[in-house]
């Protein structure tokens, strides 16, 4: 037997030929047994896929069907979030938050300036000096004050300042 | 963080910053001060007798405007001052400086050459700080008399 004929067979099981050809398959299956078999075979396959498959049926109409699909994503859906109400404390603690922690930093700064940087302040020196050519200079960086006599007088201080010359008392 | 628990962290930094301004009771007003005659010299053996100044001190000079990179501590005193009292100290045959505890840190320095007055000189001094006075002598060296506050 042939593809064709295999293919006419099943059309005819499927009630797709046309009238002619459904009296020619007829004939044609009561005058050989193998296409009768085959014809048999192929019934029997529709069948099982029949009722392997059954048609499902809902218990209730399609329209209420949807209804309740569409109740559900509609329950699931994220809802918006009613708008607050701004109280007046709110509004306090938004502007303390920001305000406590500058005040916090301020007053951690100057602690620090008070405890650790205190000899950072300028030191106010006042000197009174006899000599004219005399000069004081203050370097904050070192911490010291220099006061430098250079009148000649002040040369014989040291007196030529060699352990020999320079007497301690 | 909550207002309430603001206002608890400023509590606590408020006191925190207190001690600093407020502990005068443990301030006596004493104060000593370490007083040093100093040659400054560019010869780096002139006698090998003389006694090196402090590191502290010599790496504080270096770095000063003067020229001289040895320092050597011809004499030292320690001054120990009341509130309000001058003492006067000889550093050396021509050197006499007299030194007054003003409080609150603060001094006023005279330096006498040869009976003379040269200088007087009023600052706050507190640990850390040198005072110094100084001049030119013979052959490119120089003296210095160093002034600081020590415990």
């Amino acid at each position: 037997m042939t593809e064709e004929q295999q293919l006419r067979l099943q059309a005819f099981l499927d009630a797709e030929l046309p009238e002619k050809d459904t009296r020619d398959v007829a004939a044609w299956l009561a005058g050989d047994a193998d296409a009768t078999a085959l014809l048999g075979e192929l019934r029997n396959t529709r069948k099982a896929l029949v009722d392997f498959e059954p048609g499902l049926k809902l218990p209730e109409s399609r329209e209420f069907y949807w209804s309740k699909i569409k109740r559900e994503i509609e329950r699931s859906a994220p809802v918006a979030a009613p708008a607050r109400s701004v109280s007046p404390f709110s509004w306090v603690r938004r502007i303390l938050l920001p305000l406590g922690a500058v005040a916090t930093l301020a007053l951690a700064g100057i602690i620090t300036v008070h405890q650790f940087g205190g000899g950072a302040r300028p030191v106010q020196v006042n000197a009174i000096l006899a000599d004219a050519g005399a000069f004081t200079y203050r370097d904050e960086s070192q911490g010291m004050t220099v006061v430098w006599l250079s009148y000649p007088a002040e040369k014989k201080l040291a007196d030529n300042p060699s352990p020999a010359t320079l007497p301690s008392k | 963080m909550r207002p309430g628990l603001i206002c608890v962290c400023l509590f606590f930094a408020a006191m925190l910053s207190l001690p600093a301004d407020s502990a005068p009771a443990a301030d006596t007003g004493e104060m000593t001060i370490e007083a040093q005659l100093i040659w400054g010299t560019n010869d780096s053996k002139p006698d090998p007798k003389l006694k090196v100044a402090g590191p502290t001190l010599s790496d504080k000079l270096r770095h000063s405007p003067f020229k001289w990179d040895h320092y050597f501590e011809m004499h030292r005193e320690l001054i120990k001052l009341r509130l309000n009292e001058e003492r006067t100290v000889t550093m050396s045959r021509n050197c006499v400086i007299s030194v007054t505890n003003l409080g609150n840190d603060q001094v006023k320095f005279k330096l006498f050459g040869k009976g003379t007055l040269a200088n007087t000189v009023s600052q706050a001094l507190p640990k850390g700080q040198l005072l110094i006075t100084g001049g030119d002598a013979e052959n490119s060296t120089a003296w210095f008399v160093v002034l600081r506050q020590v415990d």
